[in-house]
């Protein structure tokens, strides 16, 4: 309760008046009365004394109690106003309630004064209480407002600081927030102190020796200084004279702490006279500094996200990269910048899958359709390489990567990136240019290497062979013939043919494969093995694949690895045969299915080129080919292998465009023999370079 | 052509060594045979040879290192090289140093003559 009460009576008998004053007092109430007994002087006072409480007698000469509280009722609203009377009726009573007296108290019974006027200042309080409390919550939900709807962060601390300011009446308040590197004090608001004591403040350092906000900051605690002209710290900084200076003489500053409890700034009440802080003054500050922390973290929140989006762009530019997300329900799309820029799309118009679609070039839209239709119905991770066609008939490539999430109502959204990987895919394609040349290179030079060894092991014996013939011969036809002679060097010929044939002999064991490894095949998960191998090479050529197995496939017995070649001959044959196909998508069907006789069989249909008809039959005999940079021996191993399995191999040309490669194995073959043919001596060279080419 | 004019052999493969030279006495020459350069030069026969078929690649002594140092011993001595490696630039090598001729083997009896003439004629 504050001391001492300011109370204005309205009354004409002094004798009472006095009495009214013996009780308060006597009651332990101090208080300092106005007394007036005219309603010009009632009026008077009001409109220039801050009172606490009014006290009315009913009736006066000139005026009376009822005028009185219509008087009060209209200015002060809550101004607590009893009636102290010697007479009034019940009625009377309960009308002067109704008008909005507080209370009544009879002369004759002043014993009640005391309490009554107590109760009637603690509602009084309470009612300025609940009042005041509204007001502060609907200033923090504009504050609110003022920080969710983007205004900047000077003019939310300038209005935080003003309103404190007319709510605790006689102080000056002020922000200053932390820099960056949390070693400065920085401008934050000020809006009544002076701009020199604030300049002189900021850029102060953050420690306890540099002012009271720097230590608050610093200590992460209230610091109160309640009269700055006896106050001892801040003195190396001569930080009170300078406030002292500026009129002020007390101040309380209170850090500004983050949700997570990183410390933002300060926020500081200034008096011009010493002061302690009510409770009520604390319960403002926390109120506020809450506030201003929120202002502060939700700007420097924005800001933060605004770099990070201005590095993201800046990262995706630089990786050529840019980023999408679709959801598939409503085909909403949203692209960023540089995704704009790789696809060259302009960013005005309204964006949809089949404004993307018009950039995709149009071979690579049957794949790439296929797998949008996919992503829509189950909502799986894709990955694709495909081309773009610019309007200015550029090509490039791009890397496009996908992965779908599902929200809370199990829509799928893609979350996803595209890279422009132009350069890379030229460079690559340049270097496996070089690398197929390099690789025929190898073929032929190991090719060489082991004809001349070949040629040095045979020619030796063959040397043999003609020069005993030729002696041979002109022993018989000599005159006379010298039989023994010829005997001899007819023997000597048979054994040097001997001796090449073994020759040939020891090569055979040197090259071929000595032991032949027997297992249960399956040739659906041989297939599936050569074509993952194979995937990147297939999607660099834009091959579609269709699988059409037989379900129930019987195993086979056999070479896996052998049987992998040969898949994987037939697949790079019909990737090659297709790749100058453009007027038809590059389909490549697998089919494994049962043949009679107890056989499997296995299909691989290209849409290439096609077969002559003529020259199916040397197809399969070694050296033939029909590509630029092929040995032409790939099919006849392929069938030695396969012959070597009691098994078959053969060609067919399609009715429409392609050709169709099939083989078949007896699901029990007698036995698997080691390939004994020209394929077997050759095999090292081949296995060598496709070493190289990095392909089993 | 004289008879029994001497014709050395040095080759290290076994079956030239047993054939050409019963061919070469068909053909009416004097042979010795030697399975190696070294043994050709510690032999009696090095002066009275009239020509020398001889073998490019031999352990050791290799045929060039057998010419140079012939040369070197002035025993100017016609040389038909005969090798094994069909190698298209042995040939001109062999020429260019000063042999008769390069055979490549198997020989034919018609080559083998034909180089053997050249040899006799320069001598």
């Amino acid at each position: 309760m504050k001391s001492p009460l300011k109370i204005l009576h309205l009354e004409d008998d002094s004798n009472d008046a006095e009495l009214v004053r013996e009780t308060l007092t006597a009651g332990g109430v101090c208080c300092d009365i106005t007394r007036v007994d005219s309603q010009g002087c009632f009026v008077a006072a009001l409109s220039t004394g801050d009172f606490d409480l009014a006290l009315a007698d009913y009736t006066l000469p000139s005026f009376d109690g009822m005028s009185a509280l219509t008087i009060v009722r209209e200015s002060l609203p809550d101004l607590p106003f009893l009636f102290v009377t010697g007479t009034l009726g019940e009625e009377v009573a309960i009308e002067a309630l109704k008008f909005g007296a507080t209370d009544y108290v009879f002369k004759t019974r002043l014993s009640r004064l005391v309490p009554s006027v107590q109760r009637a200042l603690r509602e009084a309080n309470d009612v300025q209480d609940r009042k005041r409390a509204e007001e502060l919550l609907l200033a923090e939900k504009q504050f609110l407002e003022m920080v969710a709807g983007g205004q900047s962060l000077p003019a939310i601390l300038d209005a935080i600081c003003r309103l404190v300011e007319g709510t605790a009446s006689g102080c000056y308040c002020s922000v200053v927030l932390v820099d960056p590197s949390g070693a400065r004090l920085e401008q934050g608001a000020a809006p009544s102190l002076p701009p020199s004591f604030i300049a002189s403040i900021i850029g102060r350092p953050v420690n306890p020796d540099s002012g009271p906000c720097a230590m608050a900051v610093w200590l992460n605690e209230q610091i109160i200084a309640t009269d700055l002209s006896s106050e001892t710290r801040w003195a190396s900084y001569d930080w009170c004279p300078m406030a002292l200076s500026h009129g002020l003489k007390s101040c309380w500053s209170t850090p500004i702490s983050s949700a997570t409890g990183k410390v933002l700034g300060a926020f500081a009440i200034y008096y011009n006279e010493p002061k302690d802080p009510t409770p009520r003054h604390l319960a403002l500050i926390e109120q506020f500094t809450h506030i201003a922390s929120i202002a502060i973290e939700r700007v420097q929140g924005d800001a933060a996200l605004r770099r990070s989006e201005a590095f993201l762009a800046k990262a995706e530019r630089l990786a050529l990269s840019g980023s999408f997300s679709w959801r598939v329900a409503s085909d909403e799309v949203t692209l960023s910048e540089q995704y704009y820029r790789i696809f060259e799309l302009d960013p005005a118009l309204p964006v949809s899958v089949e404004l993307i679609c018009t950039r995709v070039h149009p071979e690579d839209m049957v794949v790439l359709a296929e797998m949008i239709e996919r992503a829509r119905n189950e909502g799986t991770d894709f990955e694709y390489e495909h081309r773009l066609l610019m309007p200015d008939g550029s090509i490039k490539f791009v890397a496009l990567v996908a992965h779908g999430i599902r929200d809370e109502q199990g829509q799928v959204e893609y979350i996803g990136a595209v890279q422009d990987v132009t350069k890379r895919r030229l460079a690559e394609d340049a270097l496996s240019k070089v690398r197929s040349e390099l690789a025929y290179v190898a073929r032929v030079t190991s090719l060489g290497a082991m004809t001349a060894s070949i040629a040095h092991e045979v020619n030796q014996p063959l040397f043999g062979i003609i020069t005993n013939a030729s002696t041979c011969l002109r022993m018989l036809t000599a005159n006379p013939p010298n039989i023994e002679g010829a005997l001899k060097t007819a023997r000597r010929t048979l054994r040097d043919g001997n001796r090449a044939s073994d020759v040939i002999k020891r090569l055979r064991a040197l090259f071929s494969k000595k032991e032949v490894v027997t297992e249960s095949v399956g040739l659906n998960e041989a297939a599936r093995e050569v074509v993952a191998l194979s995937l990147n090479e297939l999607q660099r050529n834009r091959i579609i694949v269709r699988w059409e197995l037989a379900s129930d496939l019987p195993s086979i017995i056999g070479d896996r690895v052998q049987l992998q070649q040969v898949i994987l001959n037939l697949l790079r044959n019909a990737t090659d045969a297709m790749s100058g196909v453009t007027d038809r998508p590059k389909q490549l069907v697998i089919k494994t299915d049962r043949e009679e006789g107890d056989c499997v069989r296995l299909t691989v249909q290209d849409t290439g080129v096609g077969l002559d008809v003529q020259s199916i039959d040397k197809l399969f005999q070694a050296f033939y080919t029909t590509k630029r940079s092929g040995m032409g021996i790939g099919l006849s191993i392929s069938r030695s292998i396969i012959e070597n399995h009691r098994g078959r191999l053969w060609a067919t040309p399609n009715t429409g465009p392609g050709a169709t490669f099939s083989f078949s194995i007896p699901r029990r073959p007698e036995a698997v023999v080691g390939i004994d043919s020209l394929g077997t001596v050759l095999k090292p060279a081949i296995t060598n370079a496709e070493r190289i080419m990095g392909n089993p | 052509m004289a008879n029994y004019s001497l014709v050395s052999l040095v080759d290290d493969d076994e079956s030239v060594l047993e054939s050409l030279p019963d061919l070469l006495k068909e053909f009416g020459f004097a042979v010795r045979a030697f399975s190696s350069a070294e043994e050709f030069l510690a032999s009696d026969s090095v002066a009275a040879t009239e020509c020398l078929i001889l073998d490019i690649a031999m352990p050791g002594m290799t045929g060039p290192d057998l010419q140079r140092e012939l040369t070197l011993r002035r025993q100017e001595i016609p040389i038909v090289f005969i090798t094994a490696d069909e190698d298209e630039t042995i040939r001109p090598r062999m020429l260019e140093q000063g042999a008769v001729d390069c055979l490549f083997k198997p020989v034919s009896e018609a080559a083998l003559l034909k180089a053997l003439n050249m040899a006799f004629r320069v001598n």
